[in-house]
């Protein structure tokens, strides 16, 4: 079950929003990174269950911070939330490992499902450890 | 750079106005990859707001215009006013032509200058548009446009590009850096809007940000 989410975004307004649109925020431990580089150094130290990952970012772009956390955890579930939507970018980054891209702005439905996508396959991985 | 200026907007507004475009230019960018075969390197877009007197000087010393550069230019009208500039430096413009390879016959037909010229309205009147549309679209207005144009940046364009504006006045500008990766080519967004604007502008990404409070 999912419990602490990490939100990796420089711009303080979308992260707000993004709060915004997690619904039943009191349920979840949130920390938050201004960059690339914080969200890997806060993935380390935080071992967040989802993370919501902005590609332009100053210091260390999202491409990068993705495939450093998939190193970290391959089986990370790294979402994309961004307004680069172009094809390439879009492949790239699932190509590198993304659970899935979400296309700014933030909104409750599409976040809503998302995190309950997410928690069924954090469950599934849990199941699927308990066999072993 | 006059600081009061720089003050019109909150530190809270400028930061609405900047992820509001750069969602505008991401769409925008998607918009330019669907219809011809590009891939562009996004980077986190700027806010300043400065006095339109100078405008001149920004554009020689932030962008650095030396030597000719490209530049359209495309107006729009509404709640939300002003000037989008595409922006190409050190005529990298001449460069885009080849972006469109299919468009390789007429190359040989048609004067360069001027398919040139074709090729930069197309490019900044997808991008303009596309990113102009989505800030109204996101603060819930709408623009009409003026047909872009392409001109060739010399002091002459300037002082005509700042004879729309009121000097007294000030600019907004949203500049956001991009490259059209393995072209080699850099260039700039601006969206320039004028003081006229400012109330509406404010109250509108209140607006925007209590959707989500």
């Amino acid at each position: 079950m999912i419990k602490k989410i990490l939100i990796v975004d420089d711009s303080p307004v979308a992260r707000k929003m993004l709060k915004k649109c997690i619904l039943d925020q009191d349920q979840y431990e949130i920390v938050e990174a201004i960059d690339g580089q914080e969200g890997v150094d806060k993935f380390k130290e935080f071992s967040p269950d989802i993370v919501f990952l902005d590609l332009t970012m100053p210091v260390l772009d999202g491409y990068d911070a993705l495939k450093q956390i998939k190193i970290l955890d391959k089986d990370a579930i790294v979402i994309i939330l961004t307004a680069d939507i172009q094809p390439k970018s879009i492949s790239t980054v699932m190509e590198y490992g993304a659970y899935t891209v979400i296309k700014k702005p933030a909104k409750v439905q599409s976040i809503k499902d998302i995190i309950q996508k997410a928690d069924n396959k954090l469950k599934g991985i849990a199941r699927a450890t308990d066999e072993y | 750079m006059n600081t009061s200026h720089e003050n019109i907007f909150s530190e809270e507004e400028k930061d609405i106005l900047q992820e509001i475009m750069n969602i505008a230019f991401g769409n925008a960018t998607a918009d330019l990859a669907n219809i011809i075969d590009i891939y562009v390197v996004l980077n986190v877009p700027d806010i300043h707001v400065i006095g339109v007197g100078d405008l001149p000087k920004y554009l020689d010393e932030t962008i650095k215009l030396k030597g000719e550069s490209s530049i359209v230019e495309q107006k729009f009208w509404g709640d939300f006013n002003g000037s989008g500039l595409l922006v190409f430096p050190d005529r990298t413009g001449k460069d885009l032509i080849s972006v469109l390879d299919h468009n390789e016959q007429e190359t040989f037909e048609r004067p360069l200058a001027i398919l040139e010229q074709e090729m930069l309205v197309e490019i900044g009147n997808i991008l303009i548009g596309a990113c102009v549309g989505k800030v109204a679209d996101l603060l819930d207005t709408f623009v009409t446009y003026s047909p872009p144009q392409a001109i060739t940046q010399t002091g002459e364009s300037k002082t005509t590009l700042i004879e729309s504006f009121d000097l007294n006045q000030s600019a907004i500008i949203m500049k956001t850096v991009f490259e059209f990766e393995k072209k080699n080519i850099n260039g700039f967004l601006l969206i320039i809007t004028n003081s006229e604007c400012i109330g509406w502008l404010r109250k509108a990404l209140n607006a925007f940000m209590e959707s989500y409070e």
